[in-house]
């Protein structure tokens, strides 16, 4: 998959996800400085998760930034922090004008939106700018997480069923 | 080719001209603005006056904004008269603009106390980047500063002097401060942090004048104590700026009237913002949300309409959030309710500063306040929004790990209210 392909965002297959919290751990990583499991433990600041999973006794899901056409996060972001990239049309974070007001947290309908306490910041999914595939995606045991549009995914969704048969 | 007109500059009528751009990519877009800055945002101001960042950093769109969306910027204009039948705007610099579509998003204008001495030099409000840098140049001759008013943004204002090591002292006449934000659990929750952090709060007081010799020199309070002090700021809330539009006969209330197009008693004419009256969520009745994010929105949904885009406006309701040295708040919609049918469910830890609140109305959440915790506001926030039945996870709604996935069967089963392609996505695998 072609990275910054349009409308690209990162599907959870809530059939397959067992709650491993793989992702999480893949998601901190690559947002590490030295991107290595081990390494990051002896840096000074502890990487941030950008995706969550969270489990009811009946199922479990990895809740990601679903990239919203018309985004609450950008409606509500103040200093212009929060922006719809023009050509992925990803909603994607710019921490130097983020002031840490917390008003996207406030308007995030699925929780995507993280504070960096310590930073005082935002944090959200960006879906990984510094490699080619994604790091929840590639991390995930089970094949849970698919990246690509909702049509790709809807797609992959009917051949496995289809194999499955 | 429609020519657009938009009034206002700010969070409402930048959105309004997104809007229009996204769907009318030819016509003519001219935004008239009596001040000089542009492409600022008014709420970073008390950033600015803390020194949390620089003039540079007020700016919440790109420099380009005006050529990107091909807009014919006036700034430093005042639109100071409508004809809604020739449909003209006379400006104060002689000139006159004609409009197919206009939009009025003149927001408001800080409310005066009326008390003697306001005239006096270090008095100030904040709403412009000229007040903001009134207080800052004051800044270095100022030992202590008074602020008149307990609301968000004089405890905004409080919070910034107080990073530049001023001593500042509060004075409210309410018995809380953030009354309209927040319930008296909460707000004295962020009292006793802003008290920690050296911020004088003065309750169940209010200024009686301001005194001093050409510059303040201090405050009297109804008690006749006195508050030394080298500034003054007055955070007594906004009145909306409505005279252009009642001039024109437009019709007004608190704010300017608006349908559930964001159209005004006038066709063709648009309102959005601080300035704005419109459908309130959690009521069903007009009122102002004079709130950024809201601002927004009704921009936006004007801006549809006005681009012939037929878009009902959902709704908004008073919604805040906001950080005082590290603690972190959010409000919406009814936090203190009040008449009969209203159930509250809280959960409270004083010593961690953990609040929470959900006030429900026939099992519909009405209002949320969120302290320290503050994450998954937002979800709470769709199901009021949504106007959704909370019954089935009731006993789960103030779970430490209450989130988005207990509520995806019911985004799946109300598709008629998640109707949004992102909600769908979430529950195709459920």
């Amino acid at each position: 998959m072609p990275k910054k392909n349009k409308d690209v965002k990162i599907f959870c297959d809530i059939t397959k996800c067992v709650a491993c919290r793989t992702c999480e751990l893949a998601c901190a990583t690559e947002h590490s400085v030295s991107k290595d499991v081990y390494k990051l433990l002896k840096e000074d600041e502890q990487p941030k998760r950008r995706v969550r999973v969270s489990a009811t006794p009946n199922e479990s899901i990895s809740i990601h930034c679903q990239h919203c056409k018309d985004a609450p996060c950008v409606a509500a972001c103040m200093s212009g922090a929060m922006h719809k990239d023009e050509k992925s049309s990803a909603t994607m974070h710019d921490k130097e004008k983020c002031v840490g007001c917390w008003m996207c947290v406030m308007a995030c309908p699925f929780g995507a939106i993280v504070r960096d306490v310590k930073n005082r910041i935002a944090v959200k999914c960006d879906l990984c700018p510094d490699r080619d595939d994604y790091a929840c995606v590639a991390a995930c045991p089970t094949k849970a997480l698919f990246a690509g549009t909702e049509e790709d995914f809807k797609k992959t969704l009917k051949e496995k069923r289809a194999k499955k048969r | 080719m429609s020519e657009y007109v938009i009034i206002g500059a700010s969070a409402a009528g930048l959105s309004c001209c997104e809007a229009i751009r996204e769907k009318d990519k030819k016509g003519k877009i001219t935004i008239i603005s009596d001040e000089k800055e542009m492409l600022y945002s008014r709420c970073l101001l008390t950033y600015l006056i803390g020194d949390k960042i620089g003039r540079d950093g007020l700016k919440f769109k790109a420099d380009d904004f005006y050529k990107k969306h091909n807009i014919d910027a006036m700034h430093g204009v005042k639109a100071v008269m409508l004809d809604i039948k020739k449909k003209t705007v006379k400006l104060d610099n002689g000139k006159a603009v004609e409009f197919d579509k206009l939009l009025i998003a003149t927001g408001a204008t800080p409310k005066k106390v009326g008390i003697e001495g306001e005239g006096l030099k270090g008095v100030f409000s904040l709403r412009s980047i000229a007040d903001a840098e009134g207080i800052i140049s004051m800044v270095n001759d100022c030992d202590t500063a008074a602020i008149l008013g307990g609301g968000l943004i004089g405890l905004r204002d409080a919070y910034a002097l107080r990073l530049r090591g001023k001593k500042v002292k509060v004075v409210v006449k309410s018995s809380q401060i953030l009354s309209q934000m927040l319930d008296k659990d909460a707000a004295d929750i962020i009292e006793e942090k802003l008290t920690k952090e050296g911020i004088e709060v003065i309750k169940g007081l209010a200024a009686k004048k301001i005194k001093g010799k050409g510059k303040v020199a201090a405050v009297e309070l109804e008690d006749g104590s006195e508050i030394e002090c080298q500034m003054v700021i007055i955070g007594k809330g906004v009145s909306t700026n409505l005279n252009f539009a009642k001039e024109a006969g437009i019709k007004v209330e608190t704010g300017i009237v608006a349908d559930e197009y964001m159209q005004t008693s006038a066709k063709d004419v648009y309102t959005a913002g601080d300035v704005a009256e419109a459908l309130d969520i959690t009521t069903g009745l007009h009122r102002n949300n004079s709130v950024w994010p809201v601002a927004v929105e009704q921009g936006h949904c004007a801006g549809h309409n006005m681009a012939g885009n037929k878009t009902p406006y959902e709704g908004s309701c008073m919604m805040n959030a906001t950080d005082f040295f590290g603690l972190p708040v959010v409000s919406i919609g009814i936090t203190k309710p009040k008449g009969t049918g209203y159930e509250e469910l809280t959960v409270k830890n004083s010593k961690e500063k953990v609040y929470k609140k959900i006030v429900l109305k026939d099992n519909i959440i009405r209002g949320i306040i969120l302290l320290t915790e503050i994450a998954n506001a937002g979800v709470y926030g769709i199901l009021l929004k949504k106007r959704i039945d909370i019954s089935p996870i009731k006993d789960r709604l103030l779970d430490d790990n209450f989130d988005y996935a207990k509520i995806l069967h019911i985004v799946k089963e109300r598709a008629d209210k998640f109707g949004k392609a992102e909600f769908k996505e979430t529950t195709i695998t459920l």
